[in-house]
């Protein structure tokens, strides 16, 4: 796979990305333009899925498109790798289906709003379904801290290992802290697989 | 006698599909799937698209890709840039690759099943992300 031309793109750093996901309204695109370089860039996907149970017009094959937006944020981590944020402004359930923006993801950050935690649910489903390390990041708008952590974590039936830290997705600081904790969660995974047994 | 509506169904089908597509001289899909959101894409020096040359009749898209591209660029930026969809950007990017125009440079793939990010790009990410 690659392009013939490829192994001389070595002006070129290397691209990874993290996923920014939870539900509509939880702060996806505030945590990413808290701590882009860059103010948040648009860009959209015409998907095609299957319509099931949608009535079907003839000679469309049962096939629907639908245009699905992205919003995201880069970060310049050194002259080798650049990090880009990728944070999906509601339809979840479309997006679950673009695989490009799903594949090759070091991980991803689930954004909870206690008020809503429910809106969260099947982003989180998501990535322990496709055994994709992720972290949660208690939005707590305007500082409302109105649940503890252990609460959260047993509403969310969140599995033991996967962190969770509280944030305010609006401030700089706090936002990387969450991007940390999923860098030091893949982290501990690593040095979980290099010991087998442990 | 023919009624009114006919023959207009093609015209309707995805009507918002119309324009973008007409850059790409009607192509829906990349001929190579191997570029992704993150792939960064680089302009060759030297390289200029002159429009109307090449196997294919350049748009002035792919010459503002070509532009944009002298510093490096992932696909999603250059199809923000371009306010064009992912697909059709990528159908642009592939035509410059092929002509030798662009390079591209692959992200680091994870199989997340078996696998895990490189140690040392993750120590990488951290350090960076530290200094934010």
């Amino acid at each position: 796979m690659g392009y013939a031309n490829s192994d001389h793109g070595d002006t070129a750093p290397l691209a990874v990305k993290i996923l920014v996901a939870g539900g509509f309204g939880v702060g996806k695109t505030t945590l990413v333009g808290a701590v882009s370089e860059v103010a948040p860039l648009r860009t959209e996907e015409y998907l095609t899925h299957a319509s099931v149970g949608v009535d079907d017009l003839d000679g469309l094959n049962g096939k629907t498109s639908t245009t699905v937006a992205l919003d995201f944020g880069r970060i310049t981590i050194s002259r080798e790798v650049v990090l880009y944020l990728f944070g999906t402004p509601g339809q979840e359930r479309f997006w679950f289906m673009w695989n490009d923006l799903v594949n090759g993801a070091m991980g991803a950050v689930v954004l909870v709003d206690t008020r809503r935690l429910d809106v969260s649910f099947a982003s989180i489903d998501f990535f322990e379904s496709r055994r994709i390390p992720f972290v949660v990041g208690v939005n707590c708008f305007h500082g409302v801290r109105d649940r503890a952590p252990e609460e959260i974590r047993k509403a969310l039936d969140l599995d033991p290992q996967v962190p969770l830290v509280l944030c305010d997705a609006r401030d700089r600081r706090a936002s990387r802290d969450v991007l940390l904790a999923l860098v030091d969660h893949l982290m501990a995974a690593h040095s979980r697989q290099a010991t087998p047994g442990s | 006698m023919k009624h009114w509506t006919e023959g207009f169904d093609d015209d309707d089908a995805d009507e918002t599909l119309v324009r973008p597509y007409t850059i790409t001289g009607g192509r829906t899909t990349p001929e190579r799937d191997d570029l992704a959101l993150i792939t960064l894409v680089t302009t060759v020096s030297d390289a200029f698209p002159e429009p109307g040359r090449g196997p294919r009749r350049l748009q002035p898209e792919h010459r503002r890709i070509a532009v944009l591209c002298r510093r490096p660029m992932a696909v999603a930026e250059v199809a923000a840039a371009l306010d064009l969809p992912v697909s059709v950007t990528k159908i642009l990017i592939g035509d410059l690759i092929e002509t030798g125009q662009l390079r591209a440079r692959p992200p680091m793939a994870f199989a997340h099943a078996n696998g895990l990010p490189d140690m040392e790009i993750l120590k990488a990410v951290r350090d960076g992300l530290r200094e934010l």
